[in-house]
């Protein structure tokens, strides 16, 4: 199931919460929310539940078997049987194809490529069952005893498809002991409403923008290129900080507190700074476990900095554009260490900004493109090498109609919100308008959004890449 | 030193007695508080010395924080509100069931079986039964096109331009050659075609009107989830629906019309003439003509856009120089002359049939038959007409500006039967829907559907039969052609289940005519003309 359509929004959440609020104790709500996350995913995938069941169940075993072998043996045994299992079944699920694909090409066999449908969520729940192991194992955590709270802090629908990758360690305590405040609920709610709008009033109208220019780079113009893998930037942008919002806030009003996944990605100034703004979970997930893995001896700094990039980019999807998109963002990354944090303060503001969006633009244009002849087609267009002109007239109309859409996009990658609430500093008049006002819009942003929701069903323009 | 020293531990003693004070405030704010509260009550019998001035900061705190508390209890109720109303809505208000403007079924409640849950689409149906089944739907739709997509940005120039879909200049694209025609990209989701054809005069005509449409699968909005875990989209056009290939998901509107891109045969055009000569080759004695129709993409675009649209005129005289034996019926020059008149649609993507008129004028000619003036046929007007490509780009500058739809009726009786694509099961009906039953003006309303072979028995007794191949455009020329033949069969290339040279042979037919929109000649619809032949 996902969050931005009408039966989620009016039947599904409606149902669960009104359970939630008439269960009485925790224990009672922490069964609802179990019960209601198990049929979210089973909406959806009705087989792969057993699979992501399973998965609990053993990550779950894995981690009592470190707590009781503390120290010794079985603890590394248990750690590493678990991380290995979980990396298996990512592999088999998600990159069996691809790797076949490839063998074959490499190799010139002819091995079966299995055609195995991608359980939804798995990169995500996988990473969280590997982070809880690891975890277990560094003591950071203790291991949770009852296969129930392993299993709510796992399947909690909020986060269970598409993330952030919630650690155990910041849920942990409110497994056992959350309140819920009306303040709470009120910000989950808005938090909840900023999110589907974000993903049905400008993500999914951005996408119509980059259907038409990106899947259609044969054809494009330079500008035409430039304006589409931007666009599709910021619908990526909307798109996924929007279900982010969406999970922080039902989390919220669940009484669990996430940590934010974005912060404002595109006010970064470099690309170091950008992955510390972009699916924070994510990048925060392969520093804390990944980067210092001692594999690479003393090359170890540059190693695991290639390393991550890499992992990176294969999360993303079992396909080479992502490996690129990947490594094109370490090769940055790496060229910033070089120059080190004080000279690149020295450089220009305005200088960094231009250089760390195009970076970022031409990196969208690599995401995007899975073909890797289109692919190239797309460089060969931003350069103008290959372009059918520089601009034509179908940009400028495809501007002029998008025009404010496009505007309200770029505006709403900066902290308006937070700005805001700045700017009503400590005054406490001010402070209350704002959120009086805050009930006003995001009850006009649900109702916007459920509207543009009956016309989601039917939009024409199908989504079809080439 | 001793001074120093002196002076900070006044300094101390001071702080030391600073606190003190603090503390007795505390303690005596903390004795008051009982009182404030009383005073308010009852104000005759409070004692005034109470220290109210560090009381007032404790009321006016709690008063932010019950403030604070009521804002966000507001919230939660408004929301409580809007979900409970969305509940109702969704649940108890009545389901619609089809679509007029989609000209479709809408999404059925699902049936269970066990195989349709293991593959999640007995879920997934019912989230789709719920959400494309919104009690007035075409009604929120409409506010959608009016007030909400208005708001995405600026008509572009003075001719007010709107670009839904992608466009590109022809005459500057490199690689305009190596292209896959865009003609067959097909990627709407196109007026699904009606099954029954209406009765015309019958009580039931209405109620089966309402039934003329296929169910389709809704689309759900594609989430381009950061999981990059959906399934990827079907990337083979042929495995598209085959009643799709007729129009292009390109249009621009200027002016207030829709037009949509022609996107060029590149090579296929070519290839639409050598099925025809098949045709040609294997009925040596039928004349075969081929009459492949311009669009608006032709006429109505202003120069300024030209480029956008490949020249369909191009295509046609490619094709010209390809046929065998085939004759080539110039619909275009005929089209050309009247594109002052309503000969094409503004807001479908069919043309109108006055066009259709002309066009059959320009075929009457070619094959040597009888054709009747205008003044003939009894003229039917259906005001208020907006038509499929306000489906494709919920425009609100077409659905804000409808047309009319000028229907022509030959006045004299004409026996119609229509037949299954298997040529079975007969059934008499009128040669145009009877607009008085008809549940909205739409084209195929007025003309009936594709999915099905019809067959007009005129009072021309010039011994010719003729068997019209075609696509949704040729239905429109069944009622102007009908008195130049003795017999007419009307088959889609798209619905025919049976051997078409077999069935050319077994109606006796003196005449074969293609006729379908450059897009259906150029685009993947052609292959069925091959498989036709091929059955």
């Amino acid at each position: 199931m996902i969050f931005s359509r009408l039966f989620f929004i009016y039947l599904f959440l409606p149902v669960c919460l009104l359970t939630y609020a008439a269960a009485r104790g925790i224990k009672q709500k922490n069964t609802v929310l179990i019960i209601f996350s198990l049929i979210f995913y089973a909406w959806g995938e009705p087989v792969y539940v057993l699979l992501m069941l399973f998965s609990a169940f053993v990550n779950y075993s894995a981690g009592l078997l470190i707590g009781r072998y503390r120290g010794q043996k079985g603890d590394t045994i248990a750690t590493a049987s678990a991380v290995i299992f979980d990396f298996l079944m990512l592999g088999v699920f998600k990159y069996s194809g691809f790797i076949a694909e490839n063998v074959n090409a490499l190799f010139s066999c002819s091995l079966p490529v299995p055609d195995i449908k991608l359980p939804i969520g798995i990169s995500f729940y996988t990473f969280q069952t590997v982070s809880y192991v690891i975890d277990c194992h560094w003591e950071k955590v203790e291991p949770q005893k009852k296969f129930s709270k392993y299993l709510l802090y796992l399947s909690l629908f909020p986060q269970l498809v598409a993330g952030p990758i919630v650690r155990y360690s910041t849920i942990e305590k409110e497994i056992d002991d959350r309140t819920i405040t009306v303040a709470d609920v009120s910000y989950g709610l808005n938090r909840l409403a900023l999110g589907l709008a974000k993903k049905v009033l400008i993500a999914n109208q951005l996408s119509l923008i980059v259907d038409n220019t990106l899947g259609n780079i044969a054809t494009s113009t330079t500008v035409g290129a430039w304006y589409g893998a931007a666009a599709y930037g910021l619908q990526i942008y909307f798109d996924f900080s929007g279900y982010s919002d969406i999970a922080i806030g039902l989390g919220r009003i669940f009484g669990f507190h996430f940590d934010e996944n974005f912060r404002h990605p595109f006010m970064c100034k470099d690309i170091t700074e950008f992955w510390q703004r972009w699916h924070i979970s994510l990048s925060t997930f392969f520093r804390d476990y990944l980067l210092y893995v001692p594999i690479f001896g003393k090359r170890r700094k540059y190693g695991g900095l290639f390393l991550v990039w890499l992992c990176t980019g294969i999360w993303h999807g079992a396909s080479w554009n992502f490996i690129f998109w990947g490594l094109y963002y370490g090769v940055f990354v790496f060229i910033e260490m070089q120059i080190g944090k004080k000279r690149m303060k020295k450089i220009p503001v305005v200088i960094r900004h231009i250089y760390s969006k195009i970076v970022i633009i031409v990196g969208f244009g690599i995401f995007y493109f899975e073909d890797l002849g289109q692919l190239g087609k797309f460089f060969r267009t931003i350069v103008g090498i290959d372009a059918s002109g520089l601009i034509g007239i179908q940009d400028k109309i495809s501007l002029t109609n998008n025009m404010y859409l496009l505007i309200l996009a770029v505006v709403c990658t900066f902290p308006v919100i937070d700005g805001i609430k700045k700017l009503a500093g400590r005054n406490y008049a001010a402070k209350s308008a704002i959120s009086s006002a805050a009930v006003v819009c995001s009850a006009i942003l649900l109702v916007l959004t459920s509207i543009m929701l009956v016309d989601a069903t039917t939009n024409p323009f199908l989504y079809f890449r080439f | 030193m001793s001074k120093k020293k002196k002076n900070s531990h006044s300094r101390r003693k001071a702080l030391v007695g600073a606190k003190y004070i603090k503390q007795k405030r505390k303690k005596a704010n903390k004795a008051a508080e009982p009182v404030i509260s009383i005073s308010a009550q009852d104000r005759e019998n409070t004692e005034i010395d109470v220290p109210l001035q560090p009381g007032k900061k404790e009321v006016l705190k709690q008063k932010r924080a019950a403030m604070n508390t009521a804002i966000a209890l507001t919230n939660v109720i408004v929301f409580g509100a809007i979900l409970g109303c969305g509940f109702v809505y969704l649940s108890f208000f009545k389901h619609e069931t089809k679509s007029d403007e989609e000209n479709r079924y809408l999404a059925e409640f699902p049936d269970f079986s066990l195989a349709s849950y293991i593959n999640g689409d007995y879920t997934e149906g019912i989230a789709d039964y719920f959400d494309d089944t919104v009690h007035g739907r075409s009604t929120i739709k409409k506010f959608i096109a009016d007030k909400i997509m208005p708001l995405k940005g600026k008509a572009y120039g003075e001719d007010e331009v709107e670009l839904h879909g992608a466009a590109f200049d022809h005459s500057s694209s490199p690689v305009r050659e190596t292209l896959q025609p865009t003609t067959a990209a097909v990627t709407t989701a196109a007026p699904t075609e009606a099954t029954t054809v209406p009765v015309s005069g019958t009580e039931s005509a209405s109620q089966s009107a309402t039934q003329t449409a296929v169910t389709t699968q809704p689309v759900t909005n594609t989430t381009v989830e950061p999981t990059h875990e959906t399934e990827a989209p079907a990337e083979n056009q042929d495995d598209m629906n085959a009643a799709d290939g007729e129009v292009t998901n390109n249009i621009l509107i200027v002016n207030n019309r829709g037009i949509t891109l022609y996107g060029g045969g590149c090579g296929n055009e070519t290839q639409y003439a050598e099925y025809l000569n098949e045709y040609k080759q294997a009925l040596p004695d039928v004349n075969v003509y081929s009459m492949v129709l311009p669009t608006s993409s032709s006429f109505y675009l202003p120069d300024k856009y030209k480029n956008l649209a490949a020249s369909e005129k191009d295509d046609f005289d490619r094709m010209g120089e390809a046929f065998k034996d085939v004759k080539y019926v110039d619909a275009y020059s005929a089209l050309e002359k009247h594109t002052d008149e309503p000969i094409y649609s503004r807001t479908d993507h069919h043309w109108q049939p006055l066009g259709a008129y002309y066009a059959a004028q320009a075929f009457a000619e070619a094959a040597g038959v009888p054709f009747p003036e205008l003044s003939a046929y009894e003229k039917i007007v259906l005001p208020g007409y907006v038509g499929s490509l306000y489906n494709f780009t919920q425009s609100s500058k077409l659905s804000n500006n409808p047309e009319d739809f000028v229907i022509y009726k030959p006045k004299n009786q004409l026996k119609v039967t229509q037949y299954d694509t298997s040529f079975h099961n007969p059934q008499e009906i009128g040669i145009i829907n009877d607009p008085k039953y008809l549940a909205s003006s739409g084209y195929y309303m007025a003309f009936g559907a594709d999915n099905r072979i019809a067959h007009v028995q005129s009072d021309c007794k010039n011994g010719r039969t003729l068997v019209i191949f075609k696509d949704s455009y040729g239905n429109a020329l069944l009622p102007v052609l009908a008195n130049s033949f003795e017999n007419i069969y009307l088959c889609d290339i798209r619905y025919f289940d049976l051997n078409a040279a077999s069935f050319i042979k077994e109606v006796g037919a003196t005449d074969l005519l293609f006729s379908m929109c450059s897009y259906s000649a150029v685009g993947v619809n052609r292959k069925n003309i091959y498989n036709n032949l091929h059955k």
